[in-house]
């Protein structure tokens, strides 16, 4: 965590549940650009990045994660895009590889396919393992503990 | 005996206040219950189990006689969510059961369970509610503790994820397998469940005199885990007697502050029966059913509701309904009631479907089947007037859940029982699904069950016989992707879905190099082993996993076989044991075996342009598609005596060898079965263009049907499954037919129905032991059309898919055609009505 993240985590603790929405509006804007307009190349790192401000700004939100431990990975089939989210002791990590250790490791074919697999309010799981658009290997739970925290963050966010 | 004059008992109307009742069971959308999982895991968690490397039995007792003592007693429900333009909203109604209870604390719930697979539910929990098809109603406060109490503390811990832990690298790859969707389902992570409990000795003895058996037998016994074993027992029939208790103060309380001189009465009632039962021996009827219902909540309780079933309950509780009927305490009419009722009640939850479960398994209920009629254990007719009884119940309330099976024992039963069958297929479109006991008893002393027992067989889930309270069977253990065994033999042990550089099995050659048929069936052989291999192997790792996890008191002690042997029914304590698999796609690799046959082999030289054509999905080769396809061509499974029924004889024998002699972890043997709910549509979507000119992902064919549109004369479609030898298929078999429900006069139909069942049933007609079992969908072609784009009109129409009953409207798009498009025949002439297939749109069947 950067000292900033830290003075901001500290400094929001003081402030009223809907100013700390606020805030977690305010920095989670890329993600809601993502989800209302156009799905890019950046929804993962938008979606990565606007849980770790909405987890470092939003008590309630933290409370999502309170006392989780656990690695997921994602990435590209061609490790383009590889990226690891560590949760431990109620922080999230954003790592810039996959790690070889992991609780579940997601590959998928683009972001949409991701995005469509995570978020979709129409998700057809079977026909994104049946078009190989997406391939899960580990502990399932722990991807739908993952799943979890990105909806309920669209949610709050206002683009569920 | 069977003293009423009308054996339809066309008279019998549901009282006013049973269908106020149902009206609001139809209204309700179902909703999460968190009781449950919100206990289990407080219990466990002060027990200490998620730390243990293995939980026994008498730990497990006391976990769910917590539980037990816990929960809920509600005696009546009063609300209910409903579906309206703005959302769900909550509706209010009139409960007047005479059985209070329910298996979760709503009036329709979701049962979760999440020592097994209820954690699917967690990325869903803020938009479930708006899903398109199925969805369920949850509030805030019961997402808040799923989400913070109970679903973290199973991530570890659920059956899959121990298994995992306990399993060897093969294992692990094996999961991974699984978890493609591709090749087979193993069920065993979200239950066993899938038997029939005895309630005979409940109903008669009480709670009381079992609990009193086992602490009698705990006290000579020197074997400490049988002590331990039998202290479970004790524990949970304890705990279920609290339960009954605790129902009957709170009728006792809600009649002492009632001002409404009716239900004074009834919640009396209800506080009095409750005060007797299940703990004493039942007295009535009605008696009877509530100790059925208790033990059946209690059952839940432990089991994930997935297949348990009530079995022959015309044979448990017809000297209760006789003797009230004698004294004349109660009427035929006051019976059709209490029925009523309790199948509201047997009907209050449904399985917890994740949308990623929608594809194939969307529409479900519980597969709660109950059986009726057919012989006794010494062979003599069972069919007696609460046969009739049940059955009219059953007609009058047309509920998805519980799922009517009646038995049929040729030349023994009367035919005006069989012609009353069929016209309760005609009232309500879809059920009871018909069963030869000649074929049945056959199929199972084969497989290992006494005379005695295989008379005495229930129908468990779909289609599934067992001995009724003794088989303890998993009949739905896995769910076996056929046409993925042509495939790898198609592609020398490769399979398009993955693409075809990579070896999934093992190289058994290029077919197109093969000289003969026999080699290429030889290829599929080891194909078929190695599929079979795989699913096996990881039933037999989740089998003991739930061995060190998940014993069953419960069940165990309501059961026969556990008290005599000391061991739990997880540990082979039944009487009967077994593992079940259910084959999917029969029909189309038979077909596809014909066409490889003929056209492929058959020729001089042989032809490979078949295989090719697959590849393109017939694109380019659409007069070889048309040869395919034309059944005066090519022999096909239904449509030809001879050819068409070598290659289906072929290919059950090959599945009974692969799998009979194999011993399961509880000491019991595999056998297979040939239903396969809605899993012939999603299994469907992995397989790429088949030989007998299925194109990519369409539909498989349902259960042992025969493919659709190949078969143009019913006697030749029931003959070819009837010529398939019924010991092959102890696991039971659906085959699905449709007729036309407006054809002619009603008698003619009905007459035309009966001789047509008669006819495939009939052993004399050169086809071994007959047809063992038949199902029906009678509903126009029109009216399914119009319930697809309209199906607020007909949110109760009820269809059988294959195996279970389900409302269309609950289908996916997929399935609805499926159904659709299945070959419906005219009882008039027997032949095939002529309908264009079904043009799926986006989106269809979505709004219900």
């Amino acid at each position: 965590m950067t000292t900033r993240q830290s003075a901001l985590q500290l400094a929001s603790r003081a402030f009223p549940e809907p100013f700390q929405n606020f805030l977690v509006d305010r920095f989670a804007r890329q993600l809601k650009a993502e989800l209302s307009e156009k799905i890019t190349d950046e929804f993962l790192e938008a979606l990565l990045r606007g849980m770790e401000w909405a987890l470092l700004l939003s008590g309630s939100y933290r409370r999502n994660i309170d006392g989780f431990f656990g690695v997921c990975v994602f990435r590209t089939r061609d490790n383009k895009v590889a990226t690891t989210a560590v949760f431990a002791d109620g922080h999230m990590r954003i790592e810039g590889q996959a790690r070889s250790t992991y609780n579940v490791r997601v590959t998928f074919q683009d972001v949409h396919a991701l995005w469509s697999f995570l978020l979709s309010e129409n998700q057809d799981i079977l026909d994104s393992i049946l078009k190989n658009t997406v391939d899960v290997d580990g502990n399932l739970n722990y991807l739908y503990r993952f799943g979890f925290l990105a909806k309920d963050l669209t949610r709050r966010l206002g683009v569920a | 005996m069977i003293a009423v004059q009308d054996i339809s008992l066309r008279d019998v109307k549901l009282a006013p206040a049973l269908q106020s009742l149902r009206e609001a069971y139809f209204r309700a959308i179902p909703e999460v219950c968190v009781e449950r999982p919100r206990l289990i895991t407080q219990f466990s968690a002060e027990a200490g189990l998620f730390e243990r490397e293995r939980i026994t039995s008498l730990e497990k007792a006391r976990l769910y006689r917590r539980v037990l003592e816990r929960r809920t007693p509600v005696v009546w429900h009063r609300q209910g969510h409903m579906r309206t333009a703005s959302g769900l909203e909550e509706f209010s109604f009139d409960d007047s059961s005479p059985f209070a209870g329910s298996t979760t604390s709503k009036f329709k719930g979701v049962p979760l369970y999440p020592e097994f697979m209820a954690l699917a539910l967690w990325p869903e929990l803020w938009t479930m509610s708006r899903r398109q098809s199925n969805p369920y109603y949850i509030g805030e406060e019961e997402i808040r503790i799923l989400n913070l109490e109970v679903f973290p503390r199973w991530m570890d811990h659920n059956l899959t994820e121990l298994a995992r832990a306990r399993g060897t690298e093969e294992d692990r790859q094996r999961m991974q397998l699984l978890q493609k969707f591709v090749f087979f389902l193993a069920s065993k992570p979200n239950c066993i469940s899938h038997t029939i409990p005895d309630f005979s000795r409940a109903v008669r003895e009480g709670l009381r005199a079992i609990l009193n058996d086992a602490l009698e037998r705990q006290d000579r016994t020197a074997d400490p885990s049988q002590q331990d074993f039998y202290q479970a027992m004790a524990e949970v029939l304890e705990g279920i007697i609290v339960y009954a208790h605790n129902l009957s103060d709170t009728a006792a309380g809600m009649a002492a502050r009632t001002q409404d001189a009716k239900q004074k009465a009834d919640l009396t009632e209800i506080a009095r029966v409750y005060g007797r039962v299940p703990e004493q021996p039942a007295q009535t009827f009605r008696e009877g059913l509530t100790t059925i219902w208790l033990c059946w909540t209690a059952i839940h309780l432990e089991n994930p509701n997935v297949g348990l079933s009530l079995g022959r309950l015309d044979q448990v509780l017809y000297d209760l309904y006789r003797q009230d009927i004698d004294a004349e305490r109660m009427t035929v009419e006051d019976a059709v009631q209490l029925l009523g009722y309790v199948w509201l009640k047997i009907g209050d939850h449904v399985p917890m479907v994740p949308a990623a479960g929608e594809q194939l398994f969307g529409g479900t209920g519980s597969n709660q089947a109950i059986t009726i009629g057919g012989v006794d254990r010494e062979g003599h007719d069972a069919v007696n007037e609460l046969t009739y009884v049940m059955l009219r119940a059953i007609e009058l309330m047309k509920l998805r859940d519980p799922n009517l099976n009646a038995r049929y024992y040729p030349g023994v039963n009367e035919k005006d029982y069989l012609r009353r069958l069929c016209e309760a297929n005609v009232n309500t479109g879809a059920t009871p699904a018909l069963h030869n006991d000649r074929a049945v008893i056959q199929a199972l002393t084969a497989s290992g069950h006494t005379l005695a027992q295989a008379r005495d067989y229930g129908v468990i889930g779909c289609v599934e016989p067992g001995s009724n309270g003794r088989f303890y069977g998993h009949s739905g253990a896995i769910l076996l992707n056929l046409p993925s065994a042509l495939e790898l033999t198609l592609f020398s042990g490769r399979h398009r879905h993955f693409g075809l550089g990579n070896i999934i099995s093992m190289e058994t050659g290029d077919p197109s190099t093969f000289q003969s048929f026999a080699e290429f069936q030889g290829a599929f052989n080891l194909q078929l082993h190695w599929v079979m291999d795989q699913a096996i192997a990881l039933n037999e790792l989740f089998g003991r996993t739930h061995q060190q996890f998940y014993p069953t008191p419960i069940l165990s002690a309501l059961f026969e076989g556990p008290m005599e042997s000391g061991k739990d029914l997880i540990d082979g304590g039944a009487t009967l044991n077994a593992s079940g698999i259910a084959i999917i796609g029969f029909a189309d690799v038979v077909d596809s075996l014909n066409v490889i046959e003929k056209l492929v082999y058959g020729q001089q030289p042989t032809d490979s342009t078949l295989f090719q054509a697959i590849t393109k999905n017939y694109e380019g080769y659409e007069a070889l598609l048309a040869r395919v396809r034309n059944p005066d061509k090519v022999p096909r499974f239904g449509a030809d005596e001879v050819n068409g029924e070598k290659n289906a004889i072929w290919l059950a024998e090959t599945l009974h060898e692969a799998t009979h002699t194999r011993r399961n972890y509880r000491g019991g043997y595999y056998r297979v079965g040939y239903w396969s709910m809605t899993n012939h549509a999603g299994f469907g979507r992995f397989i790429g263009a088949t030989p007998n000119g299925r194109k990519d992902g369409e539909n498989f064919s349902s259960g042992l049907t025969p493919c659709s549109g190949v078969t143009p004369h019913l006697t030749a479609a029931l003959h070819a499954v009837a010529n398939l030898p019924a010991e092959c298929a102890s696991n039971g078999m659906a085959v699905n037919l449709k007729f036309t429900p407006d054809d002619g006069d009603r008698t003619r139909m009905l007459d035309n129905f009966t001789a047509a069942v008669a006819g495939y049933f009939d052993a004399s007609a050169d086809h071994g032991t007959g047809g063992m079992e038949i199902q029906f969908n009678v509903t126009s072609h029109r009216d399914f059309i119009e319930a697809v784009s309209d199906p607020s009109r007909y949110d109760q129409l009820l269809v059988r898919v294959s195996g279970y009953t389900a409302y269309f409207k609950d289908l996916n798009p997929q399935m609805q055609k499926e159904i659709i498009d299945r070959t419906e025949y005219r009882l008039s002439s027997g032949d095939a009505v002529p309908y264009e297939p079904f043009a799926l749109t986006k989106g269809a069947g979505h709004d219900n």
